[in-house]
């Protein structure tokens, strides 16, 4: 369960990591304002800033019609039901601290970077020497002579470094005490005056822990705090409708994105491999959609001809893991059909076809008579992805 | 009897079949309908052809073999 960013922030508050002075603010409250403000708008998903969600008002003309804007406005699918208004902060350098959970190596992970309000992944892969990572157990806990570690391992000494070590002991604290799956502060911004302010929070909550913390439970049973869900696409609606067509397996997962190489991938972590796999390989999916659990050819063979449907596609990569239960020869029927039915050619419009398994030579022999490329079990995930991201101009 | 699909093809051979009324296996055991009750004999039900699992269950029960299951897909 992700937080909005005024409820992760009265987490913080109690474990007294400090904050901009800060309210919600409702639709046509009577405001006075007689200093800039940042208004943010209450959604839970991240992006906020680039989708129009945050927003600074100088006066209370500025700020009322600004608050009603946004609560107004659809951002990245949510429409927010609350504004948060913070004092606005004059920063002289940003930091992002985090922690979550390395579910390879099994335990927590504190993670710190002198550069922050930035996407830390991305900053990573350029410049790993700018973000320090460092596993934690949960037995004991991240003390304050290791935090200091982490950050004096990025370089910052002094006063700085006493003053940002407690703040990522005190996450970790966060972290482990709320049974989260993340915690972030980004940016953690520098004052002027020294003072060290935690400017936006990402908090993620472990669905199955909510129960054991009464304040997140009645969060959550709040059915005012965000409306709705992400909105689904026409799109995504017809492949749930696709899925909802019979009980035999699950094919209609659907996420849409704006790129030309539809996807038809094996649920769970294979799925999320594949697909991130062809976008480092330069591809652009037009969609992320999960199959498993054997479904019917029918389901298959929908959901291939929605894919199609789509202005711009006309590849499709289809990559599952190693199947036991899911038969590669259903799913070659489902994908081979949609292609005939969409009045496309299979052998030109399959990107690439990776589903070794079970029942794979049947499988195979209908790929062959269509004239579709066999990838067996040796070839990985990510050669499979590579090769549709070739395929898929 | 036979029908059409892309990959699978189901004939019953009428003159040996008994019929469903001394029989109907094939219309019990298909976990996926492709048989159905068309008076006495049994019908191939086309739309669900796609999706023979290959189970051969219909052909074990016939006794007479009168179900021929075809891949179209083989050459
Ligand atoms: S199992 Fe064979 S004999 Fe029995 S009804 Fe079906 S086709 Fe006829
Ligand atoms: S092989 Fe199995 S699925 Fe196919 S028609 Fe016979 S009983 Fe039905």
């Amino acid at each position: 369960m992700r937080l909005l960013e005024y409820e992760s922030k009265r987490i913080l508050e109690k474990y007294r990591i400090p904050l901009p002075a800060g309210r919600l603010v409702a639709l046509g409250e009577i405001l006075k304002i007689d200093k800039p403000v940042m208004l943010k708008a209450q959604i839970p998903i991240g992006g906020r800033g680039k989708a129009g969600g945050i927003l600074e008002a100088s006066d209370t003309e500025d700020a009322r019609q600004k608050i009603s804007h946004l609560l107004q406005s659809n951002l990245r699918g949510y429409i927010p039901k609350s504004v948060y208004m913070e004092e606005k902060k004059a920063v002289k350098q940003e930091f992002f601290m985090g922690v979550t959970y390395d579910t390879v190596a099994k335990a927590p992970l504190a993670i710190f970077s002198p550069a922050g309000g930035i996407d830390i992944e991305e900053l990573a892969q350029k410049q790993p020497e700018l973000v320090c990572k460092e596993h934690f157990t949960v037995a004991s806990r991240l003390p304050l002579h290791r935090a200091r570690e982490i950050v004096a391992e990025t370089g910052i000494s002094g006063k700085l470094l006493l003053g940002l070590s407690p703040l990522l002991s005190k996450l970790a604290d966060v972290f482990l005490d709320y049974d989260a799956t993340v915690v972030e502060i980004n940016p953690l911004g520098l004052m002027d005056d020294g003072q060290l302010v935690a400017l936006d929070c990402h908090m993620e909550i472990d669905d199955d822990a909510v129960f054991r913390h009464a304040d997140i439970a009645s969060m959550e049973k709040d059915t005012g705090r965000v409306e709705g869900e992400k909105r689904m696409s026409d799109f995504e609606r017809k492949a749930s409708e696709i899925n909802d067509l019979d009980h035999r397996g699950v094919a209609g997962r659907m996420i849409e994105f704006d790129g030309n190489l539809g996807l038809i991938i094996g649920g769970g972590g294979a799925s999320l491999t594949a697909f991130d796999a062809i976008r480092a390989h330069g591809g652009r999916p037009a969609n992320y959609c999960e199959i498993g659990g054997n479904p019917s050819v029918l389901k298959v063979k929908e959901l291939t001809k929605l894919i199609l449907s789509k202005p711009g596609v006309n590849k499709i990569a289809v990559i599952m893991n190693v199947v036991s239960n899911t038969r590669v020869d259903l799913v070659a029927r489902g994908i081979v059909k949609g292609i005939l039915e969409s009045g496309k050619n299979p052998a030109r419009t399959v990107a690439v076809f990776r589903i070794p398994g079970a029942w794979e030579e049947e499988g195979f022999k209908i790929l062959s008579k269509y004239g579709i490329p066999i990838q067996g079990r040796t070839v990985s995930i990510d050669e499979a992805a590579r090769i549709a991201t070739k395929n898929s101009d | 009897m036979s029908s059409a699909s892309e990959f699978i093809r189901v004939d019953v051979n009428m003159t040996t079949c008994v019929g469903i009324a001394r029989c109907g296996g094939c219309v019990r055991v298909c976990p996926v309908s492709i048989f159905q009750k068309n008076g006495d004999a049994p019908a191939v039900v086309e739309k669900n052809l796609d999706e023979c699992i290959l189970c051969e269950l219909c052909i074990q029960t016939c006794k007479p073999e009168a179900i021929t299951i075809r891949k179209l897909y083989e050459a």
